[in-house]
């Protein structure tokens, strides 16, 4: 033991002789701001400040990353690339950004070595770590979700973002393509006298030879589409406050009226993700659910990020309205 | 009918009070009954008693008529099964080592089968039932032959429990890590891992039917030889019973069905403990039941009663869209812990005093070097610890950075990273003195404040407030988990206390609170925030993400604080920690000394829980390791722990910081994975020593 203590006491020493005394970065002079600041309060309340519209932006969760795309501004951080690359293929990465680390805990120095204009936050992250985060730059908090008006979240977290980053522009067009596709995707649904249908989306996963499901309420961002689109919410399981979530099993499915229609959306990047048209198949309890047998499940393609921003939700509707009046 | 599980295949062959088991085994199989029947009218969908009575005769709608046959009735067979097959293993593990507490889960069983398959999960393959019942079962005998291996088989309760739970920490810290690091992969797995009944219909139960079969009979098989190791290893070879041979063949039998357990429901918590402890009072009623054949099946059916009455209970106290997500064994590992505290208080203390660490008392020179040595190691990890992460530093960004006059992202990244290499130091040292005091106090070398409950009961204090003011600031999060530490070491000291502090007792009532505050943090997580397992992980498994430097104020204080008593008071702890008796001979109030450094361990505990979440292993081998370096004295035991402690976490978290960015582990994880070869070497080493 006391060998290792000392080998470890010469090691540092020799680490530290090796470290001494250069920078990475030179001295801060002090500069002179620039005019045209942009101030703004963020979904905390909080005053944010900007020198001029951002270019340089990191963003924490995937919405934000979407809107982002949206806008036009390619994000130069992204928290699990790799993630958002398999779960929204609807808005795509234009560009090749930085790993910040996982959405949870992304890394204060991977962000920092960025050095960005400006960080978008969602309210998901632990205050500590919004704390630090408006040291590096100034940090836009965004409230991911909110089950008592999601798609007005959804189009104020857009406007903010657009306004810090000099789009506003290109989020009224984002507006108006949305609500000209939820009139189109409603228009064909009553059209093909589909209006007032009884609709019920969920996702799901398996562990070992458990199916959890997960309805989406109507207070969920999905939902809230669903009935801008004339669609009735057949889900009585109640959700969380945030994202309108409920838990349920293959069992409560059976809670759902005869004549629902099913959607779903799964990826095959993640077979744990698809109970519908794996693990399920052969369930009974499944099987024998009227809106089964009459074959109303519809799975939506891949990459549809359920808690995305506009353009998820176009494709959304493109892809749900497509299913139910084929 | 509800009723489909088969009587106990064997009955005990004419015994003297052959009618009194028969009864016992009867009324066992009625309560199962009726238990199994009440479970299937519970669940999510609107099937009650009445349309499960239709459903089974034939009469209901195929739609009610599938939900019994597809969901209720493979549940509630699960649950049977699970419980019978855990019941026997750990009835059959109690046999063999002559020890009441061995069990899956205190042989780490459940958690080798656990990390074996988050592997497998993590790696993306998705793998048939039965073959991840074969990679759980591998999993899990191997870690079971390491426990075993490692304590010894029949030589000391506190042993087997604390190498079987030292690696279970070990094992599940990895699979933490694993979650974090998949989360997609690895999804469903954290609530997966509380052990739930819920089936998607019969296949499940079908597949693991034969592997547990194949246990139970080859378990009855040796059933005899069972019997004859009961009297003795010496008394069985007379008999001519192979000893060695027959505890390998149980034992790996005994995995075989924990693992079948573990593939069909998740680690369902302390079955294996409950039920063979619940069966032991009848046997010494019944004669006929003392015989393994006849124990076994009974501890089978206690079992399944466990397991079934759990999840009844569950579905009956929180409505069922709730109960959905609330895993049965979060249930049967608060009845377990309880349980085990019990156990533990009526346990006779056998154990004497552990044999002393080697009385070796190096030089004065010695203990300059090692201490000079120490501080060299701390410093340069602090360094390393400051110029490393994601972003690398020189020396000279941290001189302009002191003098205020570095760039901007030099400041950030120091801004954020000084605050976290600072919180993981002082709760390294805080948690290595909490655990230097606690062993003195308690003169358990075993002892430390993880191990003991009261930094789980911080981190549930610290939960608590964290789920209910999301705003609490960091005194708040602090005076919430000393709160939590508090109440939980008023139990565990309070509870073992009593003919002071015995080595067993205090150790096994510790592990029982351990287990009881991480199942009722699992609990809280599941109610309040269902779709954020990866918070809760990562707060329990300390991490220092996020800490600013109001964070690190209260644990740098009561370090302060603990340091000043602990070399004020060293003579006193030099003889609190010596015996029972020269202490008061010297004229020391011992109860009001011992109190004393107790409150100012829980204080370390606590506050360190609260900066930087719950950090295992670092209470007991710092300490541990001090008196190996320098000696007994606390003069110089206090600063090389505290210092041992501090370099360990400090390295500790900047192995999670750097080796898997932008991602990271928590110090936590790190130091279980340092901490648990050095914990398990400690064991083998005193073990030799005796």
């Amino acid at each position: 033991m006391r060998r290792l203590l000392l080998t470890a006491a010469t090691t540092t020493a020799a680490a530290l002789t090796l470290a001494a005394c250069g920078t990475t970065e030179p001295a801060a002079d002090s500069t002179g701001k620039t005019s045209g600041a942009i101030s703004l309060t963020d979904s905390t309340g909080a005053k944010v400040t900007l020198d001029g519209p951002a270019k340089k932006v990191v963003a924490t969760e995937w919405n934000e990353v979407e809107s982002l795309i949206t806008l036009g501004v390619d994000p130069v951080g992204v928290a699990d690339v790799k993630g958002y690359k398999t779960w929204d293929t609807a808005v795509p990465l234009k560009n090749e950004p930085k790993d910040i680390g996982t959405r949870g805990e992304p890394s204060m120095d991977t962000i920092a070595s960025l050095s960005p204009d400006l960080v978008v936050a969602s309210s998901d992250l632990p205050d500590a770590a919004v704390k630090q985060l408006r040291k590096i730059a100034p940090v836009l908090e965004i409230k991911s979700a909110d089950a008592s008006d999601q798609i007005g979240q959804m189009f104020t977290n857009l406007d903010l973002i657009a306004k810090a980053t000099g789009t506003t522009a290109k989020a009224k067009t984002a507006r108006k393509n949305f609500e000209a596709k939820v009139a189109e995707g409603k228009k064909a649904l009553a059209d093909a006298e589909l209006d007032g249908t009884g609709i019920a989306f969920a996702d799901g996963y398996v562990t070992s030879n458990q199916v959890s499901l997960r309805p989406y309420t109507d207070g969920s961002l999905i939902g809230s589409v669903n009935e801008q689109l004339g669609l009735k919410n057949a889900w009585k399981v109640k959700g969380d406050p945030a994202y309108g979530l409920g838990t349920t099993d293959v069992e409560g499915l059976t809670a759902l009226p005869k004549d629902v229609r099913f959607a779903y959306i799964g990826n095959d990047g993640d077979k744990s993700s698809n109970p519908f048209s794996g693990q399920l198949k052969k369930n009974a309890v499944w099987t024998s659910l009227p809106f089964v047998k009459a074959d109303k499940v519809h799975r939506l393609p891949d990459g549809i990020w359920m808690f995305g921003g506009p353009g998820s939700m176009e494709a959304y509707i493109d892809a749900l309205v497509g299913a139910l009046t084929k | 009918m509800a009723v489909t599980e088969a009587p106990p295949a064997t009955r005990p062959p004419a015994a003297a009070s052959r009618t009194g088991a028969a009864a016992v085994t009867a009324a066992l199989v009625l309560l199962v009954a009726a238990l199994a029947v009440v479970d299937i009218t519970q669940g999510t969908a609107a099937v009650g008693p009445r349309q499960v009575l239709k459903a089974l005769t034939g009469q209901a709608d195929p739609g009610d008529a599938s939900v019994v046959v597809a969901s209720r009735l493979p549940r509630m067979t699960a649950g049977v099964l699970v419980g019978v097959v855990l019941g026997i293993a750990g009835a059959v593990l109690q046999a063999v080592s002559r020890n009441v507490l061995a069990s899956p889960d205190t042989l780490a069983v459940n958690a080798g089968s656990y990390l074996a398959l988050g592997l497998v999960g993590a790696s993306g393959v998705s793998l048939p039932l039965l073959a991840s019942s074969g990679v759980a079962f591998a999993g899990g005998l191997a870690a079971a032959a390491v426990v075993l291996a490692l304590s010894g088989l029949g030589t000391g309760t506190v042993r087997l429990v604390l190498a079987g739970t030292a690696l279970a920490l070990g094992l599940n810290s990895v699979t933490e890590g694993l979650l974090l690091l998949f989360p997609q992969q690895t999804e469903g797995l954290y609530q997966w891992n509380q052990g739930s009944i819920g089936q998607n219909g019969f296949d499940g139960v079908l597949q693991m039917l034969p592997v547990a079969l194949t246990g139970l009979v080859g378990l009855l098989l040796v059933a005899r030889r069972v019997d004859a190791l009961a009297l003795g290893d010496d008394a069985a070879r007379g008999l001519g019973v192979p000893v060695r041979a027959t505890r390998v063949t149980v034992v790996v039998l005994a995995a075989l069905l924990s693992a079948a357990a573990v593939t069909l429901a998740g680690p369902i918590g302390f079955v294996g403990l409950c039920a063979p402890a619940l069966v032991r009072p009848l046997a010494r009623r019944f004669r006929g039941l003392v015989r393994a054949r006849a124990v076994l099946p009974v501890a089978g059916l206690a079992g399944a009663g466990l397991v079934l009455g759990s999840d009844v209970a569950l579905r009956a106290l929180v409505p069922a869209d709730t109960a959905v997500a609330v895993p049965t064994g979060i249930v049967t590992s608060l009845v377990g812990a309880v349980f085990l505290v019990v156990t533990a208080l009526r346990l006779r203390d056998t154990a004497g005093a552990e044999a002393p660490d080697r009385l070796r008392i190096p030089s004065r020179a010695a203990f300059v070097v090692t201490v000079a040595a120490l501080v060299a190691a701390v410093v340069g990890v602090t360094l390393a610890g400051v110029l490393l992460g994601d972003t690398k530093l020189l020396l000279g960004d941290v001189a302009n950075w002191a003098q205020g006059r570095a760039g901007q992202t030099v400041t950030f990244v120091l801004d954020t990273r000084v605050p976290r290499v600072l919180a993981a130091l002082c709760a390294g040292g805080a948690l290595a003195l909490a655990g230097t005091l606690v062993q003195a106090v308690t003169r358990n070398p075993l002892a430390e404040p993880g191990v003991l409950g009261v930094s789980g009961g911080a981190a549930l204090g610290a939960v608590v407030l964290v789920t209910t003011v999301p705003a609490a600031g960091s005194w708040g999060v602090a005076g919430a988990a000393f709160g939590g530490a508090a109440l939980a070491s008023a139990i565990v000291f309070g509870l073992s206390a009593r003919g002071g502090y015995r080595q067993n007792r205090l150790v096994l009532v510790g592990i029982g609170m351990a287990a009881g505050s991480t199942a009722l943090i699992s609990l809280l997580i599941v109610l309040t925030d269902p779709f954020n397992a990866v918070k809760a992980l990562t707060w329990l498994s300390g991490s220092t993400y996020g800490r600013t430097t109001a964070d690190v104020l209260p644990v740098a204080l009561v370090l302060a604080l603990g340091l000043a008593v602990a070399v004020a008071r060293r003579t006193e702890l030099d003889l609190v920690s010596l015996d029972e008796d020269t202490p008061r001979l010297l004229g020391l109030r011992l109860p009001r000394a011992r109190l004393g450094f107790l409150v100012v361990g829980v204080l370390l505990a606590a506050t360190a829980v609260a900066s930087a979440g719950t950090i295992g292993f670092v209470g007991l081998v710092a300490p541990h390791a001090a008196r190996a370096l320098v000696g007994r004295r606390h003069v110089r035991v206090v600063p090389v722990a505290v210092l041992l402690g501090a370099a360990l976490v400090g390295t500790a978290d900047l192995l999670g910081r750097t080796v898997i960015a932008p991602a990271q582990l928590g110090a936590g994880l790190m130091t279980a994975v340092i901490g648990t070869p050095y914990f398990l070497h400690l064991l083998v080493r005193s073990r030799r020593a005796t």
